[in-house]
């Protein structure tokens, strides 16, 4: 794997989240909305989903990652698969943890009637 | 999905009770990208030095066949793969700013719209491994060279291996790769990687040693140009400077002249290769001796040569003396001690060491390997090993 040779590799951000992600509405995830991402004057990270605000942090990964693209667009690289071709997109060297237990957000529900 | 406008995040702010004041005044919108499900993208751990290599541009490489782990090799290094999962979701975000970048660009964007551009629960891990060496070698003994007159080199370029082929094939790193190859004496011919069939290598040694002894050249000062003119006839200039290269170390003189300093351990390690592999096992003193008579003029045969290649048999009444190559062993550590074990139940610590040496991973001791994979009993006042487990 190489990277995509196109001058300096690009660098992405990784936001770690708890729990699962699933699409709100059917027909999958693709073009959804996942949320706002605020940060605080101090550098904070608060995410806002659904009805939720998560506490995040910065972190500064010891370990950066590489993120591979698979070309041939089978699913699943796995080590028993004939040789294939991957190539570096991006590197990721920071992530937004967020582990903190989503704070509810109340809002004003009219009385039913 | 239409892209949020800055009154519906303003709107979000206050339903959250959150101050706009403590914020920032960017903002991302999060939402999945159109690939963001397919699974394409997966993320790799970096081990350190990797994320430098990459970032200038160099690559690297996973390799492996269907019936081997697979390995990620960097231009010197070799790495094994493992998927690590965590409970946790995490989301590769493209073009996403961090308050640092968003606080040094005070004319950054009020809205962000970021795609995610794919998510996962596990990620590739790297461990550090030693290089799967030993297939390179099975490879080029598929064809051993036999010289420019044997028959089968002409027929077919079958089982012959190039740098690429090699590279392709083998589980490790290409600085390994060629390291090994010089190690086992590996040379090219006509484009591919030759290893020397034993006897053809041993009627070639042979020349140079009884033209030394003809000449009454010193072992350290073997001229290459003379060697070349007197043997120039028998065999081709190539194969004269590969053997020399191989049991010798080259020198240039202040007159600017090639010399050779032999290597009287290898040379005769390589003459009691040759006298062992013709029986199961030989009387020890009787092959001593025959040992040093075969040896050129001027050089000393001592039992330490021997290392990783023969093994003697102290129990046995005569002592007796049998090949054993540690290439021959298997690779994996498990397997290696098991072998061993087979062949012998106890071992010494001075008798097994030139047989696991190479399993010592970086900054890993023999000590530390037999603590793993053996268990110590003394015997007769000698620390021994032996294996762990009941051999079947």
């Amino acid at each position: 794997l190489s990277s995509s040779g196109t001058g300096a590799l690009a660098q992405w951000v990784l936001v770690e989240l708890q729990g699962e992600v699933e699409p709100r509405q059917s027909g999958g995830l693709a073009g959804s909305l996942l949320g706002d991402l605020h940060y605080t004057c101090e550098g904070v990270p608060v995410l806002i989903v659904g009805h939720h605000i998560l506490y995040g942090k910065v972190v500064q990964l010891e370990k950066p990652f590489a993120v591979l693209v698979k070309e041939g667009g089978a699913p699943q690289p796995g080590p028993g698969g004939p040789q294939s071709c991957y190539t570096v997109t991006a590197l990721i060297k920071t992530k937004l943890l967020f582990k903190t237990r989503p704070k509810p957000i109340i809002t004003h529900v009219p009385k039913k009637v | 999905a239409a892209m949020r406008s800055r009154a519906e995040v303003d709107a979000t702010l206050q339903t959250a009770k959150l101050n706009p004041a403590e914020l920032l005044p960017a903002v991302h919108c999060l939402s999945f990208g159109p690939q963001a499900s397919s699974g394409e993208c997966c993320l790799l751990q970096l081990e350190p030095g990797l994320c430098a290599e990459l970032e200038a541009g160099r690559s690297l490489v996973i390799r492996g066949e269907k019936d081997e782990h697979a390995v990620l090799c960097s231009k010197d290094k070799t790495y094994a793969m493992k998927i690590a999962d965590t409970s946790n979701m995490l989301l590769f975000v493209p073009g996403c700013k961090t308050p640092e970048e968003l606080n040094a660009d005070p004319a950054s964007c009020n809205i962000i719209h970021a795609q995610i551009a794919g998510f996962s629960k596990n990620y590739w891990e790297l461990r550090r491994c030693r290089p799967k060496l030993k297939k390179l070698r099975k490879l080029l003994m598929e064809d051993p060279y036999e010289g420019p007159d044997s028959r089968k080199d002409q027929t077919s370029t079958f089982s012959k291996y190039t740098t690429e082929d090699l590279l392709s094939l083998i589980q490790a790193s290409e600085e390994e790769i060629l390291h090994q190859l010089q190690v086992i004496d590996a040379c090219k011919i006509e484009g591919y990687w030759r290893i020397l069939d034993f006897e053809y290598e041993m009627k070639l040694l042979n020349n140079v040693t009884q033209l030394i002894d003809s000449e009454s050249w010193p072992l350290s000062k073997v001229p290459l140009c003379a060697c070349l003119e007197e043997l120039g006839s028998l065999e081709p200039q190539e194969m004269i400077e590969h053997i020399l290269l191989s049991y010798g170390r080259k020198y240039v003189d202040d007159a600017g002249e090639v010399f050779f300093e032999m290597c009287e351990d290898k040379i005769c390690r390589a003459i009691a290769q040759m006298l062992l592999r013709n029986a199961v096992k030989f009387n020890l003193s009787e092959f001593e001796e025959v040992w040093q008579q075969s040896v050129p003029e001027g050089m000393t045969t001592r039992l330490d040569q021997l290392k990783g290649l023969a093994l003697v048999d102290q129990s046995s009444r005569p002592e007796t003396i049998f090949l054993l190559k540690v290439e021959d062993l298997p690779e994996d550590n498990q397997e290696r001690f098991n072998s061993l074990f087979g062949i012998r139940e106890k071992w010494t610590e001075v008798e097994i060491t030139p047989y696991i040496q190479d399993l010592c991973a970086e900054k890993q001791t023999v000590g530390a390997l037999l603590t793993k994979y053996a268990r110590s009993s003394m015997l007769n006042g000698v620390k021994v090993y032996n294996s762990r487990r009941p051999i079947s």
